[in-house]
């Protein structure tokens, strides 16, 4: 760790935000995909906002051969294509691009991570860096312990200043996997320098949970199962598997999505308030939610837990192709790619409140979001000719797209007659504060280089979220169930048996 | 902008009062024309107001300006707005009038999201127009007094308003004495202490420089150089409303330094066509200030500062045409590690709305103000 530093006395007092510490990020896997779309043009976008220092700098690692002029130059197209920056200054990304280097590096060759360590020296001596390294594992998911491995028997994972590490997903492929890969991690890593990312985390709307729970008073008197009917969360997708088609065949929604995501939704939801917003704190808190999930057993998977895949159909009007006609897929593939499962929490907040969950891809709209559903009102005073148009209260917290908190609650329409009908609070992000919400990616970096793991997930959180769909995973791989597959149009809601999961509680899904 | 007008002169000439259920009603209706021409209509229009805010300004100020800023204001921070515009020398008069404004809002959907009352007072009416105002505030929200004017303790308007809010915002950048102006708003905050908490606009115009500055003592390898200062260099625009002067902005920089680093004047003090050079002492050591206006006339902005402490040097200033602003750090023969960013010049309005922001007590610029203030006064002893 580095040596305490004396404090900044013009630091006090400033309203502008929090900058990082000087270091340079080693981004693993430089020539892929997510460096070009998310962490270059999250990187410049942070160097803009004047939230990362001038002693910083980036070193991109990979097989493909390449010079680092080579590379300056794909980053300046990446950041032009990807980022919202209307033009890019000359001058502005000359000074950035002179803080970019590559590195031909091959995971599994030892010697590469010598090499690394030397041009690592170099940089950080030029640019100020103060030793401190942040590696972004960008690669495919199988290299991340061996990238660990090679970079403690370098040397890498010590310095004289922090090292951290950010882990991309997925995180494991079962829990099996997982635990072995903390385990490979913790070898050559303490915990606190593991940063599991979860791009959620770093979404406005879901930080904002926390503030809305715990900020306002008034909620969490009725945040439990004396007031709230249910829970339903909903994240669909429209789109395939976009050419990913080899990778999710051997995942799946409740892999790719629920075990991870949605989860992390799902114990912001449950938790407890923490003690204060130290990471610890908050992570502990999470966990505990999830601890207390009723477990599934194979006849709870049954009774509980729906599975999907879509068939051809339209979507927004375009018609699609079924999922077993991607490239990559099997033509009688049985992966799932859609499920719908009720949680509960055994614990005195939650008892006897359901969680209804579905998640899935090529359905109707492209929405995430969480309903808490309030109970009726304990007498109806207003007979049914004059409720015509009532549900009972609901808080809506959409996560994306057009982030925002609605409040459904019934009013009275004007007239004569008394008739009474539902109306929406609304509040949303995009008209209340008129400024541009960051990307995620953004706010993961920063946090990463100021050293607060809030937003990334523990080693018991990933464990945790793993063990909890076990059951599930499995019995779906034993047996069919008598589910034969499409057995969901693309564009809709999911198969019949999601809608009759919740009826047959005499409940409905949300139309969100 | 839609607007109705609600005249308070009877036909006889008398000074009648502000009639506010009446505005309240016509904004009403107003919100209620636009929820009729939403589509459907079902949502309802999203009326959102975060925050009250009063706007004191001379009849004389030119609208068209003020207009488009406040419309700027409303599209970052939906507010309802109660413009006050005095004529102080001219005829007993009390006018109100009401008007929204909208702007759209995502996927094309109509969305209003402000709303302003004006009223124009001149003569004798303007010392009992703030009981007009407080009525129509919106409960519950912040509210906050952009005064656009020099702010005078003895003023009872100013005073009176200044109980209604949370927060009072000036600008620095239009004293036409930036010397004697800053002086009298350190003895104000002195005065009022708790009861008034301040934000200058022109502040929030320095605030991108102090970070800069900021920003190279928070490299753990340059902090002990932050000790060893032997010399400031602050350059900056003159101000076109007080051309001979120190820009008030360089002088809130100087106040800022000294009064986080506990600088005080040494008694040296020269002054030619090189700008001003003081002396200040800080810990037995002596730092020399350099204070240098350069280029066109402006509203006094800082264009560049440079540190040296000893061997090593820092400096930040804007770019040719200042689209950009490069920084530096050079430490003996060690590389210079520097940058060059974007500067994105902020609009007045959305300076503005930034202070819409924030409520708590800004005590770094109380302190920058006192201590500016305290180096004003010793002037001929080595002040600034
Ligand atoms: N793309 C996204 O939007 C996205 C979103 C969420 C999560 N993720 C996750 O982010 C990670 C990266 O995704 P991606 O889409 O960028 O994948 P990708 O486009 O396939 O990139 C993988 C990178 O790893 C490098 N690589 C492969 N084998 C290597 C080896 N032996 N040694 C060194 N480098 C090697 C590849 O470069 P060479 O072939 O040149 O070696 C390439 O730069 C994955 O874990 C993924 O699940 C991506």
């Amino acid at each position: 760790m580095a040596a305490t530093v004396l404090e900044n006395p013009l630091r006090e007092g400033m309203r502008l935000e929090r900058t990082a510490e000087p270091c340079v990020v080693v981004i693993l896997g430089a020539s892929g995909d997510l460096t070009k779309r998310k962490l270059m043009p999250a990187l410049f976008r942070l160097a803009q906002a004047r939230l990362i220092p001038a002693e910083f700098a980036v070193v991109g690692a990979a097989r493909t051969a390449m010079e680092t002029d080579a590379f300056r130059a794909q980053m300046r197209d990446s950041v032009a294509e990807f980022s919202d920056e209307q033009e890019i200054d000359t001058q502005v990304w000359e000074s950035f691009a002179q803080k970019l280097y590559y590195v031909t590096l091959d995971i599994s060759t030892p010697a590469d991570f010598k090499g690394l360590g030397a041009l690592l020296e170099k940089v950080d001596r030029e640019h100020g860096a103060q030793g401190n390294r942040l590696f972004y594992l960008s690669t495919a998911p199988q290299l991340f312990a061996e990238a660990v491995k090679q970079l403690g028997v370098a040397g890498l994972t010590k310095s004289r200043g922090w090292v951290r590490v950010i882990v991309e997903k997925p995180f494991g492929s079962d829990l099996e996997s997982a635990r072995e890969l903390n385990r490979r991690l913790h070898e050559h890593l303490e915990e606190s320098q593991i940063y599991r990312i979860d791009h959620y985390l770093g979404k406005e709307t879901v930080q904002n949970l926390l503030v809305f729970r715990f900020a306002n008073g008034i909620y969490e008197p009725l945040w439990n199962r004396q007031y709230i009917d249910h829970v339903q969360i909903t994240n669909a997708e429209t789109v395939g598997v976009e050419g990913r088609g080899g990778y999710y065949e051997s995942a799946g929604v409740v892999r790719d999505m629920i075990q991870n995501h949605v989860f992390q939704l799902l114990s912001l939801i449950a938790m407890e308030p923490p003690a204060s917003l130290d990471a610890e704190a908050v992570r502990d808190e999470k966990i505990k939610a999830l601890t207390s999930a009723r477990a599934f057993t194979a006849e709870r998977v049954r009774a509980d837990c729906v599975r999907g895949q879509y068939g051809a159909g339209a979507v927004g009007g375009e018609t699609v192709v079924g999922y077993c006609e991607e490239p990559g897929v099997a033509k009688d593939s049985t992966t799932e790619t859609f499920a719908a499962l009720v949680m509960y929490f055994d614990n005195w907040r939650w008892s006897g409140v359901p969680f209804f969950i579905r998640s899935g891809k090529r359905l109707a709209k492209r929405v995430t979001e969480i309903a808490i559903r309030f109970k009726d009102a304990p007498h109806q005073l207003f007979g049914r000719e004059m409720m015509d148009q009532v549900a009972a209260n609901q808080l809506i917290i959409r996560i994306q797209p057009d982030e925002g908190i609605t409040l459904r609650f019934a009013a009275k329409v004007p007239g004569q007659v008394t008739r009474v009908r539902d109306v929406n609070m609304d509040f949303r992000y995009g008209s209340s504060f008129g400024v541009q919400l960051a990307e995620a990616y953004e706010r993961l970096l920063l946090d990463c280089m100021l050293g607060d793991p809030t937003l990334y997930a523990r080693t018991d959180m990933t464990e945790r979220g793993w063990e909890i769909v076990m059951p599930i995973i499995e019995e779906w791989a034993r047996t069919t169930g008598g589910v034969t597959f499409p057995n969901y149009e693309a564009g809709t809601w999911g198969p019949e048996a999601s809608d009759e999961l919740i009826e047959r509680t005499s409940r409905r899904w949300r139309r969100p | 902008m839609m607007e109705t007008q609600s005249k308070s002169n009877d036909d006889a000439g008398r000074v009648g009062g502000v009639d506010v259920a009446g505005l309240e009603r016509q904004l009403a209706s107003r919100w209620r024309e636009t929820a009729a021409e939403e589509v459907g209509g079902k949502s309802g229009v999203t009326r959102v107001c975060v925050a009250n805010l009063i706007v004191y300004a001379s009849a004389a100020e030119a609208r068209p300006e003020l207009d488009k800023l406040l419309e700027e204001v409303a599209a970052q921070t939906p507010t309802r707005v109660i413009l006050l515009l005095a004529d102080r020398g001219g005829a007993p008069r009390l006018d109100a009038s009401v008007s929204t404004r909208c702007r759209p809002a995502l996927r094309g959907r109509r969305q209003l999201c402000g709303e302003q009352i004006t009223i124009e007072a001149g003569g004798g009416v303007i010392g009992s127009v703030a009981s007009a105002v407080e009525p129509l505030l919106v409960p519950d929200i912040a509210a906050f007094l952009w005064w656009k004017d020099i702010p005078n303790g003895e003023d009872k308007l100013f005073s009176r308003l200044v109980e209604m809010v949370e927060r009072v915002v000036i600008d620095s950048a239009a004293f036409d004495r930036p010397r004697e102006d800053l002086s009298r708003v350190a003895s104000l905050v002195a005065s009022r202490g708790e009861e008034m908490r301040l934000s200058d606009l022109n502040w929030g115009r320095l605030t991108s420089w102090r970070s800069l500055v900021a920003n190279f003592w928070d490299v753990p390898d340059y902090r002990e150089h932050l000790d060893a200062l032997d010399r400031v260099e602050i350059e900056y625009e003159p101000s076109a409303l007080a051309p001979k002067d120190v820009a008030a902005q360089a002088l809130l920089a100087v106040g800022w330094l000294a009064s986080r680093l506990g600088w005080q004047p040494s008694g040296r003090r020269v002054e030619d066509e090189d700008g001003l050079r003081v002396g200040l002492a800080s810990g037995g050591r002596e730092i020399e200030l350099a204070l240098r206006a350069s280029g066109e006339l402006g509203v006094g902005a800082i264009r560049q500062v440079a540190f040296r402490a000893g061997a090593a040097e820092f400096r930040a200033g804007f770019g040719a045409g200042g689209a950009t602003v490069e920084t530096s750090a050079k430490i003996g023969d060690a590389p210079i590690v520097g940058r060059v960013v974007a500067y994105e010049a902020k609009s007045e309005g959305q300076r503005l709305s930034r202070e819409l922001s924030i409520l708590a007590r800004d005590e770094v610029y109380e302190r920058a103000v006192a201590a500016a203030s305290r180096l004003i006064a010793t002037n001929a002893a080595g002040g600034i």
